[in-house]
């Protein structure tokens, strides 16, 4: 594209003259953020507004459904369950992730099916996931069914006589419940965060471990101090794509944990529907999710993600 | 490293590797296992992790009952259609970002990033009352409309990496060669993208094929298969919901299974750098 790359002052005089040099890419750039303006911003703001209204009484902008929502215990537990399930998954992700990443790197025998096995979760629906897991996870389930085999075994082999009682996983309700939240949906983006850092080491050239090398770093060091820094940039773009969709966790949850563990998706898809209907705190609920998403995202990058990248 | 941690270094990763697989395998064998199941192995205290006696009984029902054609036809038109038009509106776009100033190009792919972290649930109320006003609800082109709101800031995210890859040099050199600008873009620089972009496009087809939210929201009748799933598990015995959820699951498996292979990591490395 000649016009963007060279700007030449004084070769432009007004915007009439750049709007007429560069329309090509105007009409290419333009139907993308007409939609998103349409259908992502234009939405967004109607449900701003929405929250900000007072149901009755003509009112605006008004705190009301915040204050609503605050005041719901079954809010305050849905966003601290939220934080928890985030937090949770992104752990999990993160180090497995790394660890199948890595693997997938090195050069094995099959290593070709092993990494499309690894990857297959990416063609599973997420709803069909949490029907996986409610047959792993249900009271009477296979998790429980694997653990009265193993106990059955242990017995077999020391003469002991313990007794596995079958714990419910899904509808216990409190950290059993979360974690099998994030686990179903680590599950599920295991391959996306894999890819991600497979991204990062495919990116590393060979010249950089060969000077490790030369400086005598092998084995673990080589991998904290050279491939770790190399890859904190994959980490943090993993980190904040991750974030977004895991506190915003729904489908795995409405399944999972519906009734026993709200979490915000959930929490603001019940007040939409029936039987409460209440598009208001539905909307102020929304707007705290993306507030809370917002707040993490900004204080990784402040805090986190500066220090991951000084050390490289 | 001594030598007996590097004689223990194969089996122990021979066994994390196994581990790894199995976790992946355990719950998809868990579906295809119920759904060929006779009734009473599925239920009590300790259900039976194999089945000695299989059933075709649920498989049978669910295709005779044939509820799950129609579905099948409009999740896989829905994800066609939506892939198609993503990469059509996004990569024009994403071409034009990459070769914007850095800066600009900075928040305006900053900003498409912060669009996609405000809660679905509620852009997609508020979409789907627009959209019942025009009469899209229950239609091809509502859910695909629906789909795009979240694949085209991704496919353009993705691409603008992917393109500003490409040496400038090369639309240089064709412009000096007399191309138009538009036919630079599409013979030049798009085929030198294609690994980028068919990444990008892989994604999107499974987002399309799995999502369950807007499928939901503008659906009162006609499903897809997510949504043919979310009700058998609302209301169906065990083993209808792994027939259902078998028959959405194993026909895609083999294609993502073959198509991994061109998956690859380079066309997010882009992104990151972008």
């Amino acid at each position: 594209m000649r016009g963007a790359r060279q700007v030449i002052p004084g070769a432009t005089t007004g915007l009439a003259a750049q709007v007429r040099r560069y329309r090509v890419e105007a009409a290419l750039a333009v139907p993308l953020f007409a939609y998103v303006l349409v259908l992502t911003v234009a939405p967004v703001l109607d449900t701003l507004r929405l929250s900000l209204t007072a149901p009755f009484g003509a009112r605006f902008p008004s705190l009301v459904n915040y204050r609503a929502i605050l005041a719901s215990e079954v809010f305050r537990t849905a966003v601290v369950n939220t934080v928890g399930v985030a937090l949770l998954s992104l752990g999990l992700q993160l180090g497995l992730g790394l660890g199948v990443a890595l693997t997938l790197h090195a050069r094995f025998r099959l290593r070709g099916l092993v990494r499309a096995v690894m990857l297959l979760p990416l063609g599973v629906p997420t709803i069909v996931a949490g029907a996986m897991m409610l047959l792993l996870f249900a009271r009477s389930g296979y998790l429980n069914a694997v653990l009265f085999g193993l106990t059955d075994a242990v017995n077999g082999l020391l003469g002991t006589e313990w007794r596995f009682v079958p714990l419910s996983w899904t509808v216990a309700g409190g950290w059993r419940t979360l974690l099998v939240l994030a686990v179903a949906d680590t599950w599920k983006v295991l391959p996306m965060v894999t890819l991600i850092f497979l991204a990062g080491l495919e990116a590393i050239s060979p010249d950089v471990y060969e000077a490790a090398a030369v400086d005598g770093a092998t084995g673990w060091r080589r991998f904290a101090r050279v491939t770790l820094p190399l890859l904190a940039p994959y980490a943090t773009m993993a980190v904040i794509l991750r974030a977004i969709d895991a506190f915003r966790i729904f489908e795995l949850a409405l399944v999972l944990a519906g009734r026993v563990e709200p979490v915000l998706g959930t929490y603001v898809w019940s007040r939409y529907g029936p039987p409460t209907s209440d598009s208001y705190t539905a909307a102020a609920a929304s707007v705290a999710l993306f507030g809370l998403i917002m707040v993490f995202v900004v204080l990784y990058l402040r805090l986190v993600a500066p220090r991951a990248d000084l050390r490289a | 490293m001594t030598a007996a941690v590097r004689r223990l270094a194969r089996p122990a990763f021979a066994v994390w590797v196994v581990l790894a697989l199995a976790l992946v395998l355990f719950p998809l064998y868990l579906l295809v296992m119920v759904s060929t199941a006779p009734g009473s192995a599925v239920f009590g205290e300790r259900p039976a992790l194999l089945v000695t006696d299989p059933t075709l009984k649920f498989w049978r029902r669910v295709i005779e009952r044939g509820d799950l054609w129609w579905p099948l036809g409009k999740s896989l038109t829905v994800a066609t259609a939506t892939t198609l038009a993503a990469v059509a509106i996004a990569a024009p776009a994403a071409y034009v970002l990459s070769r914007l100033p850095a800066g600009i190009r900075h928040t305006l792919v900053v900003g498409l990033l912060v669009t996609r972290m405000f809660p679905e649930l509620a852009i997609g109320v508020s979409v789907a009352t627009r959209f019942a006003r025009l009469g899209l609800v229950d239609d091809y082109v509502g859910l695909i409309l629906a789909h795009l709101i979240p694949s085209l800031p991704f496919v353009a995210w993705i691409l603008a990496g992917t393109f500003a890859g490409i040496p400038r040099d090369l639309d240089e050199a064709a412009a000096i060669d007399g191309a138009s600008r538009l036919g630079t873009l599409v013979r030049v620089v798009f085929p030198a993208a294609a690994p980028g972009i068919a990444v990008a496009a892989l994604f999107v087809w499974l987002y399309s094929w799995n999502e369950f939210l807007y499928a939901r929201l503008l659906t009162t009748s006609q499903n897809t298969l997510p949504l043919q799933v979310f009700q058998a598990v609302d209301r169906g015995a065990r083993q209808q919901v792994a027939a259902v959820a078998t028959v959405l699951v194993l026909p895609i498996l083999p294609v993502v299974a073959g198509l991994q292979r061109y998956l690859r990591p380079g066309a997010l490395a882009g992104a990151v750098k972008g």
